[in-house]
């Protein structure tokens, strides 16, 4: 990591649903170009996490950053804390310079609308061109992110699509207004294992072409694995463990990290057995 | 003679969509498991596995084909015949909460098999219950919770007591891991293997999940678009795929060692539609053998 001024800054970050400590004072860094796989179970507030950096926890749910500091390096090298912006300033950040695609891109998409118009509207919105320019920039992006036949593509509507087709759409919209930052919230859960590798793969070509820094919110340790430089493992609310990509794998610290990787199946571990065998499992506490 | 536990003998389940089309899931399979032996049937959505594990406990009818159940062909077998055959097979699927009577106490869950069975009542059927729930790892004092009290992985516990009641010879696991956390899913792959051990269990296992299968599993059947493409040992199919639909399955499979990253090849490729207009019928595949117990179809 360098010791420049980090992208994005999480810093004493502390997230409350009514009585309940989602995210309880956390910190972490995202650095430029760095892709970060935040990985935890179900519950560790790794989602929540990502749902604050967008603002959008506090939006129509009971949710409230309580405390801490989300600090974001602008492009013009200004920091500015987004706990603190109102919703037009946070607005003109969020889908424009931070942008994040989710688990199941059939509910982030509107069915009554080709994707190509949906495409279109996000870059018209954002980067105020016009509709004939914002189509061309939709139809390039579905290049970028190697959708068949990208311009018959454009006119078709979700229902009509894949998953991966699907997804591929929402990392489209999501890097249409170049972000610095692309969050992606367990991109390839529900998706089929074959879709799941041509999507981590574009991932990380994308990474090289466009420059942008990843964070990947996932529960998979293959796919942090797969993508990752570094990671941030979460449980019960709070950090467990931070390190390179090889840190956590080959020597991790905290038990907590020793127990979930152990209970991970590894294609290959089994090779030379005759028989099913069970998981040596490790007592985290 | 001896015969399997299990077979599913030309098994083909149509779907009628509009116009006369059909959704071929399940087009001519051949299988069968034997006692004791974990059977793993992979492939990805809409391979047609969760179709043929529904046909194989009858709670589809097959459009043609027969299961046989130790020695014994099942379907079109009437209510009261087939409740003697159904006590031999269990199911557990993957989401134990829809699996699950919100309002009805979870050891009255487990409780029902006996009681529709008649295998015990009264204070016999408590202590029964609490037998199994302490088997699967929950105390007995659970047994009067409800549902929701509970977290994913003590429901599938929970839905593990209820199928093992009647003591059936084969369980059919579909996706049943496939939801839990990964800490809870190898707690409860290490509990189904205990039992298999104990009670002689046969699994028939259903899943997407490849390394998840290579640890559970005897032997593996991979299905593409309704057929089995490729059948064998365990480490034939791990080890020595001959399949190109098995070979390109295993390498996606993300590997949990950064050192082992591998640049992915950018296909763009899907699975082609089951769904054949009337009259037309995907082609039958021809099996060869590799070597003993290991079948691979042949490609064009």
């Amino acid at each position: 990591m360098s010791d420049a001024t980090p992208l994005l800054s999480i810093r004493n970050l502390t997230v409350t649903f009514g009585s309940f400590t989602a995210v309880d004072d956390i910190s972490y860094d995202l650095h430029d170009g760095q892709t970060l796989a935040v990985v935890g179970e179900s519950g560790s507030g790794k989602s929540v996490t990502a749902l604050s950096i967008m603002r959008l926890v506090d939006l129509g749910t009971r949710g409230r950053i309580k405390d801490g500091e989300i600090l974001f390096r602008q492009p013009d090298g200004s920091v500015v804390d987004l706990v603190q912006l109102d919703e037009d300033e946070m607005r003109e950040i969020r889908g424009n310079q931070i942008s994040m695609i989710f688990q199941e891109p059939l509910t982030s998409l509107n069915p009554v609308f080709s994707v190509g118009n949906q495409v279109a509207e996000a870059v018209m919105l954002h980067q105020g061109l016009d509709k004939q320019a914002a189509n061309e920039r939709a139809l390039e992006m579905f290049q970028l992110v190697r959708i068949p036949d990208p311009d018959k593509r454009l006119d078709q509507y979700p229902h009509e699509m894949s998953g991966g087709m699907r997804q591929r759409v929402m990392i489209a919209m999501a890097l249409s207004c170049d972000p610095t930052i692309l969050i992606a919230d367990e991109p390839t859960t529900a998706l089929d294992v074959t879709i799941q590798a041509q999507i981590l793969g574009l991932m990380r070509d994308l990474r090289e072409t466009t420059g942008a820094a990843v964070m990947i919110i996932t529960h998979d340790m293959g796919v942090v694995a797969e993508v990752a430089d570094d990671v941030v493992v979460m449980n019960q609310a709070k950090v467990v463990e931070t390190g390179s990509v090889f840190d956590i794998f080959e020597e991790p610290k905290k038990e907590y990290t020793k127990a979930l990787l152990a209970a991970v199946p590894r294609l290959g571990s089994m090779t030379g057995l005759a028989d099913p065998a069970p998981f040596e499992l490790v007592d985290p506490t | 003679m001896t015969h399997p536990l299990l077979e599913a003998r030309d098994l083909s389940k149509h779907f009628p969509v509009e116009n006369g089309a059909k959704v071929h899931a399940v087009e001519h399979v051949d299988l069968a498991i034997d006692r004791g032996e974990t059977l793993a049937v992979v492939g990805e959505s809409g391979c047609g596995k969760s179709t043929l594990a529904h046909l194989m406990i009858r709670l589809l009818e097959p459009t043609t084909g027969s299961i046989v159940l130790d020695g014994v062909a099942i379907n079109g077998l009437g209510t009261k015949a087939m409740r003697e055959h159904r006590r031999k097979m269990q199911i557990i699927f993957q989401d134990p909460f829809a699996s699950l009577d919100p309002r009805r106490t979870v050891g009255k869950a487990v409780a029902e098999p006996l009681l529709v069975h008649k295998v015990v009542s009264g204070a016999e059927l408590d202590a029964k219950v609490a037998t199994l729930f302490e088997r699967v790892g929950l105390t007995a004092d659970m047994m009067r919770q409800f549902p929701h009290q509970f977290s994913g992985g003590q429901r599938q516990r929970v839905c593990i007591a209820r199928a093992l009641t009647l003591e059936p010879e084969l369980v059919i696991a579909d996706e049943s891991v496939s939801a839990l956390d990964v800490s809870i899913q190898a707690q409860v792959i290490n509990l189904m293997m205990e039992l298999q051990e104990e009670m002689g269990l046969s699994y028939l296992f259903i899943s997407h999940d490849l390394a998840v299968v290579e640890r559970v599993s005897h032997r593996v059947a991979v299905m593409y678009l309704g057929q089995i493409v490729e059948i064998g040992p365990r480490s034939a199919i791990f080890e020595n795929a001959q399949h190109s639909y098995t070979q390109r399955l295993l390498d996606a499979v993300p590997i949990a060692d950064p050192r082992k990253r591998r640049d992915r090849p950018l296909i763009t490729g899907e699975i082609p539609s089951p769904v054949w207009a009337p009259g037309t019928a995907p082609e039958r595949v021809v099996m060869r053998q590799v070597s003993p117990g290991h079948m691979v179809a042949q490609e064009a």
